[in-house]
């Protein structure tokens, strides 16, 4: 390998090998046998052919934020880290797409088309060190996925190693190319189908206008009520963030921003033409008074604005403040039962005698409670993750998701026999076959049970007997 | 005595042919669970299997190389489930667009996907052809509104991927996977779609006349001015395009960007009228027409910045194979489609191979979706297979060992 990539980007040392442990799920660590740094597709191909000589399993990886740990390595794989592979290839204003290497950290796409009144649309909360590989693999999406899509939405082709070394281009800048929608299987299957070395994005054209507001209420009732009527006027937002008190707290604290101690408060962007954003804002600033809301905040100008944003972004990392040690999930649950849920994840929470902050996407359903515990209290990890758990079941029951935007990973393993049945997860294991029969990558996530792909199935053909009516099959 | 019927069955007649080839029965099951015992019954007996919802689209794609039987979707119509403060819905793959509409707007609602022929479309048969009208625009393709999918495995197993939540990242996207798929990959049984509310006014500019370069600098002016939109389609009008573009939403925005865009417009020489309702319209009837019309008819998909050299070049070529020629383009797409008579097989599938030329090194392709049968045995309807031909193949294999469903019709005789 280190002839493949160069010694100094092949890492065998112990100590520099736990960096590569877990990703943004630190409670799953496993050491990988060997991290190596490819610099191109072709360095990816040999690193791959000579992994599957040698019978090792792949872990691609890119700038290891992910929250579900989807780039937990298994024991004895090699990890391929693409965050070497960070260029901007082609940026073809005209047709509005740009090419870059899977290593490129998100927000750096954005910034690379600011200049050109264009942007990246996904905008996952790390967005300013995760990278498009890592994006490409999970589906991430972000705040602004509720009007402009997800990841899968934005990309529109990729080239890709597949598992036994064969380079392959899906999709591409133009549009409906005849034959299946693979860059739609590929994107979101959490790098079990191949690694992504260049990635064809689709650009937008910034808005004209963006009007954010920022309400606080009583209590969720109030807020989830809110986000129902607004939706529910024909304005399709943004964005549209929920806190409650804890999450406030939180960030109050993490920030220092200047937010009132109340129930909870809704951020919500409205973006588009001028004089449409102006009309829907108006209309969404009154909807929320209607339904309760103590104060509104109009920020006066972009800084301010950038504060409120930075106030919700830095949430999660923020309850490290108030807690030692979170859990964070990313269920999602039907737009319309925000209030009852929480009311649910309230007694829960009561019930397990520990605490949750909730901040979320309310647009779209997308719970991400944060399960606070001390890690030193015997039990409390346990009694954190059945909590976790407990949530999750609920988002099921209402029919909802056990993953929003994180990727089911290692982590939800266990919750997809619950979310899907059988012939599903089956059904599903055969797209994973007809990529990666010899299921070298990234083996061990999102599937609950160990499946064997075999003997690749030949189209039937008929004997002759058949043909000239002497027999049947039955 | 029909309660008692599991399924209706029938003799297929040449009314079922599917582009000539009759198939021996014909089942119309009324339930998804049917559907499934019937595709189990098939795979038993290794039969092929076809499967057609509203018939208005059986001509896209090659015959099929063996047809035993067709499954057909006319009795699974229910609407499973509409939850309007959620914005989804969830259908039966047998009920038609139209359908779906009528039932949603009582709620404000519109699953935002306009391709013509509405009233006799099914769900099932625009997700396995990837249907779209101008609307895709702003609002994205069918990939871009589909949230789940249920289906019927070749061996009768029903499977299902996606959800009934916008946001949603558990397992494979299987919705996407069965997109365009045509038939090949399994029964659509059921789709879950997101769903947008009705805009409050809806508005069309119309500039006549203009070649392919003036509706070119238009779309780069109102993309520099940040108007949105929600479809921009031009159709041939001889030598020349009729530029159409609509705006919807709440009515302040929508008079302002209507505005802006008269005056843009005006400033770029292509001046624009405002239709009113009964002519806007007409308008897009027109556009649908052009669709749907013809004995040729094929979808050409490119770069939006090679359209007005394709367009310059191909226009020739087009005008001396056909008569009665019809061209739609969606200029922020790259996608067009083009209908006419064929005066000659050869001349035609000869000006269809030029213009596969002109389009493959830009990544472009063409797809005939009808053409009469002296055209087809000239040339592929889907053109040449993909680079990652190899690929599908496996995806295919995996999924109907037997290659019985839809069998040869797809790309490279999937």
């Amino acid at each position: 390998m280190a002839e493949l990539v160069g010694p100094r980007n092949c890492i065998s040392n112990p100590s520099d090998l736990r960096t590569y442990e877990c990703d943004g799920l630190t409670s799953f660590r496993v050491t990988p046998s060997l991290v190596v740094l490819p610099a191109s597709t072709k360095e990816v191909v040999a690193v791959v052919k000579l992994a599957r000589a040698n019978g090792l399993a792949l872990v691609a990886r890119g700038a290891g934020t992910g929250l579900s740990g989807g780039a937990l390595p298994v024991p004895g794989c090699v990890v391929v880290a693409l965050t070497r592979m960070k260029r901007i290839l082609e940026v073809d204003l005209e047709n509005g797409f740009l090419r870059v290497q899977p290593g490129v950290a998100n927000l750096d796409v954005s910034k690379h088309l600011g200049p050109e009144g264009c942007y990246y649309a996904p905008d996952p909360s790390s967005q300013s060190v995760c990278t498009i590989g890592g994006n490409v693999s999970e589906n991430s999406g972000g705040a602004h996925c509720l009007k402009y899509g997800f990841t899968s939405n934005h990309v529109l082709g990729a080239r890709v190693v597949l598992a036994d070394g064969t380079v392959v281009d899906l999709g591409g800048p133009a549009l409906d190319a005849p034959g299946y929608d693979l860059i739609g299987v590929l994107v979101g299957s959490e790098g079990m189908l191949g690694i992504v070395t260049e990635v064809v994005l689709r650009m937008l054209r910034k808005p004209q206008a963006t009007r954010t507001f920022f309400a606080t209420f009583p209590s969720t009732d109030e807020a989830g009520n809110a986000v129902s009527s607004i939706i529910a006027s024909g304005v399709v937002p943004a964005a549209i963030e929920m806190m409650d008190r804890l999450a406030m707290q939180a960030a109050i604290a993490a920030t220092g921003v200047d937010w009132p101690d109340v129930g909870a408060s809704l951020l919500m962007d409205v973006d588009g033409p001028l004089a449409e954003v102006e009309h829907t804002s108006r209309h969404s600033v009154e909807l929320a008074r209607q339904a309760g809301a103590i104060e509104i905040r109009i920020p006066k100008d972009e800084n301010e604005r950038a504060l409120m944003w930075k106030g919700r972004k830095s949430a999660f990392a923020a309850v490290g403040r108030i807690s030692p040690n979170y859990i964070v999930q990313d269920g999602v649950i039907p737009r319309s039962t925000i209030a009852e849920v929480l009311h649910e994840i309230a007694e829960l929470s009561q019930r397990a005698g520990l605490r949750v902050a909730n901040v979320f996407h309310a647009g779209d359903g997308n719970l991400h409670p944060l399960v606070l515990y001390d890690a030193r209290v015997p039990g409390q990890e346990k009694a954190a993750e059945e909590l976790g758990g407990a949530i999750l079941r609920l988002c099921l029951r209402l029919g909802g998701s056990i993953t929003g935007e994180h990727g089911v990973g290692a982590e939800k393993v266990a919750y997809m026999g619950e979310m899907f049945g059988d012939a599903d997860l089956e059904t599903m294991h055969r797209v994973r076959c007809a990529f990666d029969p010899e299921r070298q990558l990234n083996p061990g996530k999102v599937f609950p049970t160990p499946r064997l792909c075999g003997d690749r199935p030949g189209p039937y053909v008929p004997h002759p007997t058949e043909l000239s009516g002497q027999a049947t099959r039955g | 005595m029909s309660t008692t019927a599991p399924a209706a069955i029938r003799a297929g007649t040449s009314a079922d042919a599917i582009l000539g080839v009759v198939p021996k029965e014909v089942f119309s099951p009324s339930t998804v669970e049917e559907a499934g015992a019937i595709l189990e019954d098939k795979a038993r007996a290794s039969a092929h299997v076809g499967f057609v919802g509203g018939g208005t689209t059986l001509s896209l794609g090659r015959p099929p190389a063996r047809l035993d039987a067709i499954l057909r979707t006319d009795r699974l119509t229910r609407i499973v489930e509409h939850a309007p403060s959620d914005q989804i819905v969830v259908v039966e793959a047998g009920l038609t667009l139209a359908s779906l509409q009528r039932a949603v707007a009582a709620h404000g609602q519109r699953l935002a996907l306009d391709p013509p022929l509405a009233e006799r479309r099914t769900i099932g048969g625009l997700v396995a052809t990837n249907g779209f009208g101008a609307r895709r625009t702003r609002y994205g393709s069918l990939r871009d509104l589909i949230i789940g999918v249920s289906l019927v495995r070749a061996d009768g197993a029903l499977a299902k991927g996606g959800g009934k939540v916008v946001k949603n990242v558990a397992g494979f996207d299987l919705p996407k996977m069965m997109v365009g798929s045509l038939g090949t990959l399994g029964l659509i049984a059921t789709a879950t779609f997101r769903l947008h509310p009705l805009p409050e006014v809806d508005v069309t500019l119309v500039a006549r006349k203009k070649t392919a370069r003036d509706v070119r600098s238009l779309v780069r002016a109102m993309r520099g001015a940040q108007l949105e939109p929600a479809a921009v389609a031009a159709f041939s009008a001889e030598r020349d395009l009729d530029l159409g573009i609509r705006f919807e939403g709440f009515h302040e925005g929508v008079k302002e960007q209507v505005d802006r865009t008269l005056a843009l417009a005006a400033k770029n020489g292509a001046a624009c009228d405002a239709l009113d309702e009964a002519s806007a319209s007409a308008f897009w009837a027109r556009h649908d027409t052009a669709r749907t019309a013809g004995p040729l008819r094929a979808k050409v998909a490119m770069l939006p910045s090679a359209f007005e050299e394709f367009f310059e070049r191909f226009l020739p070529t087009l005008h001396a194979a056909f008569s009665e020629t019809a061209f739609v383009t969606y200029p922020t797409l790259g996608i067009s489609f083009f209908s006419g008579v064929p005066s000659d097989a050869g001349a035609a599938a000869a000006a269809i191979a030029s213009a596969r030329e002109l389009l493959a090194p830009g990544g472009g392709s063409l797809v005939l979706e009808e053409a009469p049968a002296g055209v087809r045995s000239h040339t592929d309807p889907w053109g040449p297979p993909p680079a990652s031909f190899a690929l599908m193949r496996e995806l295919k294999d995996r999924l109907d060992p037997g290659g019985r469903l839809n069998p040869g019709r797809f790309v490279g005789g999937l």
